[in-house]
């Protein structure tokens, strides 16, 4: 995590190989007050001059040249065994629970949406600015699909339906307060079903945010 | 059961033997009873003399039931009634019409006798050299008879005989010479059947020399006497009793050696079935040269093949011949398939060439096995080229999944996103001006632009999921079982990244046997296993419902059965009703895409078969402990 004066707005560089989403990108990413240092092609085009360009995060695409396989992956683990802590935005054009788990696993200040996201300015900029302080963002619909897996045994049928909707929020990252707001519930009230999800799902309560998130992730991939 | 024109034949030919031999006894004992008591040979003797025409009438019913032809038998026939013992001119003396004509056959026997052993083993005149010794002797007896009856006088045969109605003058001297060069030209002529007799099984390495070698002995031994006799005929001698007697034992052999050459190529001829057998079972062109030699029992037989790529004969080595023409002692047989087409030559020894039937056989056998050879790896080339054209096939289908569906992903889903975008500033830029209700119209754009771009995913993703060529098996399968509408527990041991096309294969066939499990089983939970076994991937999808389901049930698992036979692997299913249902699919783990196809293998009988992969040095698999790579924690049972 970068320390950054309220002045300073964040820098973020930009890695697709589609030009016309990598502009999109950048003018969403503008117009929410967020500087666009750079805009490449490839992820090895970035990784050459991330020391150079004093970023705050990274917006990649999964999916790019040479293999079109999961070069955006590679190079959040590259970067992050390089020590670096920026926040790393992945895109993707599938909503794809086990690269949402593998991103996560990489470490805190990272996040994965759908592509089509860059049509809700809102959730983008959000979703930038949160990893760039190094919290957790987890695209909707794959906690969609994770929760719609059907298991024997589910453990998630021991949770009331309040508790379901805060699982969800919980898996996208939000925090305890970002659940308050989005559920209009008291900060209290959400603590409390937090408490009682962690217990019935055998799950431990941690002190990092996104060890939480990767935690509620893989229960619900693992079900 | 014998056919009725068979047993005729039989009757006739029992019919003729039996008048031939008491014919032939009729003038022995006769003769002897008729000549004077005092000049009598010993009965000892004349026993042996009629015992030789009747070993002949014996083998002429044996070569009559097993010889190729009834030359033989019959010329053995003739030989019992040519038989006349000198004995016979005292019963006939009064008849003067008779007794001349005996007198000019007398030695009818021999001739006959040289030609059996001229016609040995085939039944027929061989080369010119046998048609000369023929048509020699014929031509020497037919003078000779002309002469008895034109010239012979009652002195010349041993009785009291009436004058000779016949004669024209009398010249004794010219009847002598004639007479005894008549017996020499014979002589002569015996000598020479049997010198080259001998030379044929010294020098051939003869197949029919384990039995022919009784017939140049007999008829050596026959000649000596007979040219001691002729000798003492010339020289007016009295014969000798000891020496004359070697002489009909001699005589009474020959048919009997003749029988033996004729079962001993019969025996020949049926081992030929045992070429038969080795053709059947496919050899190679040395064991089939070896076991040619040892059919024929001739080991200078020599097998050239023919080479349809150089157009040439070469020998089993492969080196080209130059030349396969017929050498000294050695005869060529060409073996063509029945389209004409060359398969072999096969040098032999000239002497089998006395055996046609043999050589048929023979070149029966090697054109069947040919034929076999040449259908069966014409089959099989067939095959390997409907599985590898079958394979490429899946793997081109597979590749335009592909295609499709980065094409879709870099093309219309990125335009789409980016239409989004555009629409999403359009209508901020809209509420910013107030323009409320285009706002809104363009934010429901958005909305139907976001569902249609949800369904373009799952579109694309149903034409190839992209997880797979990305993650492989492990990753692909548990997020396959995680749409499964039924709890699946699944268990991934994946023995690092498969060929794309076994991975793609697999895939689709658990997403298939998935679909089924929701569709029709009513099962409750379902538990899917892949693993590598030896050189094999091993899928399992077993569900607890309904059971009864069948393979051919429905498009969707036919043609999942269809993509497993293309790459060869198998496909199991095991449904009782009431008691769940088992799909057990095996492939090959490891799939050589060659273009090429294996060795064209123009060589008998020999196929080449596939070449047997190295055994995966894969542990034994566990399916049970198994990790996915890249994912936190295990998709596998818990």
């Amino acid at each position: 995590m970068v320390e950054r004066t309220e002045e300073r707005p964040l820098r973020v560089a930009i890695a697709d190989d589609a030009l016309l989403l990598r502009e999109g990108i950048a003018k969403v990413l503008e117009g929410g007050g967020i500087e666009v240092v750079a805009s490449v092609g490839t992820a090895d085009e970035l990784l050459a001059t991330i020391d150079d360009l004093d970023l705050d995060a990274a917006v990649l695409d999964i999916r790019m040249p040479p293999t079109h396989r999961d070069e955006g992956i590679v190079a959040l683990e590259r970067i992050r065994q390089d020590g670096s802590e920026i926040g790393i935005l992945l895109l993707s054009m599938y909503a794809t629970p086990e690269y949402a788990l593998r991103v996560m696993g990489a470490g805190s200040g990272t996040g994965y949406l759908l592509k089509e996201r860059v049509s809700e300015p809102q959730t983008l900029v959000r979703a930038v600015q949160t990893v760039a302080s190094g919290g957790s963002v987890v695209d909707p619909e794959v906690v969609e699909q994770l929760v719609q897996r059907t298991r024997a045994d589910d453990p998630l049928a021991r949770l009331t339906e309040r508790e379901r909707s805060v699982l969800e929020l919980m898996a996208q990252g939000y925090s305890n307060g970002g659940i308050a707001q989005t559920l209009f519930l008291g900060l209290k009230t959400v603590e409390t079903h937090v408490r009682s999800i962690l217990q019935k799902l055998d799950l431990e309560e941690s002190p990092e945010h996104h060890r939480r998130v990767l935690a509620v992730l893989t229960l619900l991939g693992q079900r | 059961m014998m056919a009725p024109g068979r047993r005729g034949r039989i009757a006739r030919r029992t019919a003729v033997i039996a008048t031939v031999v008491a014919i032939s006894l009729f003038m022995e004992v006769s003769g002897y009873l008729a000549t004077p008591v005092d000049l009598r040979p010993e009965l000892s003797w004349t026993t042996v003399h009629a015992m030789v025409p009747l070993v002949f009438a014996a083998c002429a019913g044996v070569a009559w039931a097993i010889g190729p032809n009834p030359v033989p038998s019959r010329l053995m026939i003739v030989f019992v009634l040519f038989w006349i013992p000198q004995a016979f001119y005292p019963v006939i003396e009064t008849l003067g019409w008779l007794w001349p004509i005996l007198r000019g056959v007398d030695l009818g026997w021999a001739v006959v006798a040289g030609i059996l052993v001229l016609v040995y083993p085939r039944g027929g005149l061989g080369d010119r050299f046998d048609r000369v010794i023929a048509t020699t002797a014929l031509v020497a007896t037919v003078v000779n008879f002309f002469t008895v009856l034109a010239l012979a006088g009652p002195d010349s045969v041993p009785c009291d005989c009436v004058p000779n109605p016949y004669r024209l003058a009398e010249a004794p001297t010219v009847f002598a010479i004639v007479d005894i060069g008549y017996r020499f030209v014979g002589v002569a002529l015996a000598i020479a059947i049997a010198i080259r007799l001998l030379l044929r099984w010294v020098r051939g390495s003869v197949p029919a020399r384990a039995v022919a070698f009784l017939m140049p002995v007999a008829l050596l031994s026959w000649v000596s006497t007979l040219a001691t006799q002729m000798i003492h005929y010339a020289t007016g001698t009295p014969p000798n009793l000891a020496l004359d007697t070697v002489s009909l034992i001699a005589m009474a052999s020959v048919p009997v050696c003749f029988v033996a050459g004729i079962a001993h190529a019969r025996n020949m001829r049926a081992r030929v079935a045992d070429l038969m057998r080795i053709t059947r079972e496919g050899a190679d062109r040395g064991l089939w040269a070896e076991s040619l030699a040892r059919t024929l029992r001739d080991d200078s037989v020599r097998v050239f093949w023919w080479d349809e790529e150089r157009g040439r004969y070469v020998d089993a080595a492969g080196r080209p011949i130059d030349s396969a023409e017929e050498g000294r002692g050695h005869s060529i047989l060409p073996v063509a398939s029945p389209s004409g087409l060359p398969i072999a030559l096969i040098r032999h020894d000239r002497v089998l060439t006395d055996n046609m039937r043999l050589l048929d056989g023979v070149s029966s056998a090697l054109r069947l096995s040919v034929d076999n050879g040449r259908l069966r790896s014409e089959i099989e080339r067939t095959l390997d080229q409907v599985r590898q054209s079958r394979q490429r096939i899946v793997e081109a289908g597979d590749e335009a999944r592909r295609r499709i569906e980065r094409d879709l992903h870099d093309g219309a889903q990125q335009h789409l996103v980016a239409v989004g975008m555009q629409l999403r500033i359009a209508a901020n830029a809209a509420r910013a001006s107030g323009d409320d209700a285009v706002a809104g119209e363009l934010e429901q754009s958005i909305g139907t632009l976001n569902q249609g771009l949800k369904e373009l995913r799952e579109l694309a993703h149903g034409i190839h999921p992209s997880l797979l060529s990305q993650g492989g098996l492990a990753l692909a399968l548990p997020e396959l079982a995680g749409r499964c509408p039924v709890p699946v527990d699944i268990a991934v041991q994946p023995e690092g990244r498969l060929a794309e096309l076994v991975e793609s294969t697999a895939y689709f066939a658990v997403a298939e046997s998935l679909a089924n499990v929701a569709k029709h089983s009513k099962a409750t939970r379902a538990w899917v296993r892949a693993y590598v076994e030896g050189d094999e991937l091993v899928l399992t999808i077993r569900d607890n419902g309904v059971g009864g389901a069948s393979l051919d049930r429905g498009t969707g698992m036919l043609g999942i059965v269809d993509r497993i036979d293309a790459v060869g692997g198998s496909v199991g299913l095991a449904s009782p009703p009431g008691a769940g249902t088992t799909v057990t699919i095996r492939m090959p783990a490891h799939l050589e895409v060659s273009e090429a196809l294996p060795g064209s293998g123009a060589g008998l009988l020999v196929a080449a078969e596939p070449g047997v992969e190295p055994p995966d040095a894969a542990a034994a698999p566990d399916p049970s402990n198994t990790v996915a790579p890249g994912v936190v924690g295990s998709p596998a049972d818990r």
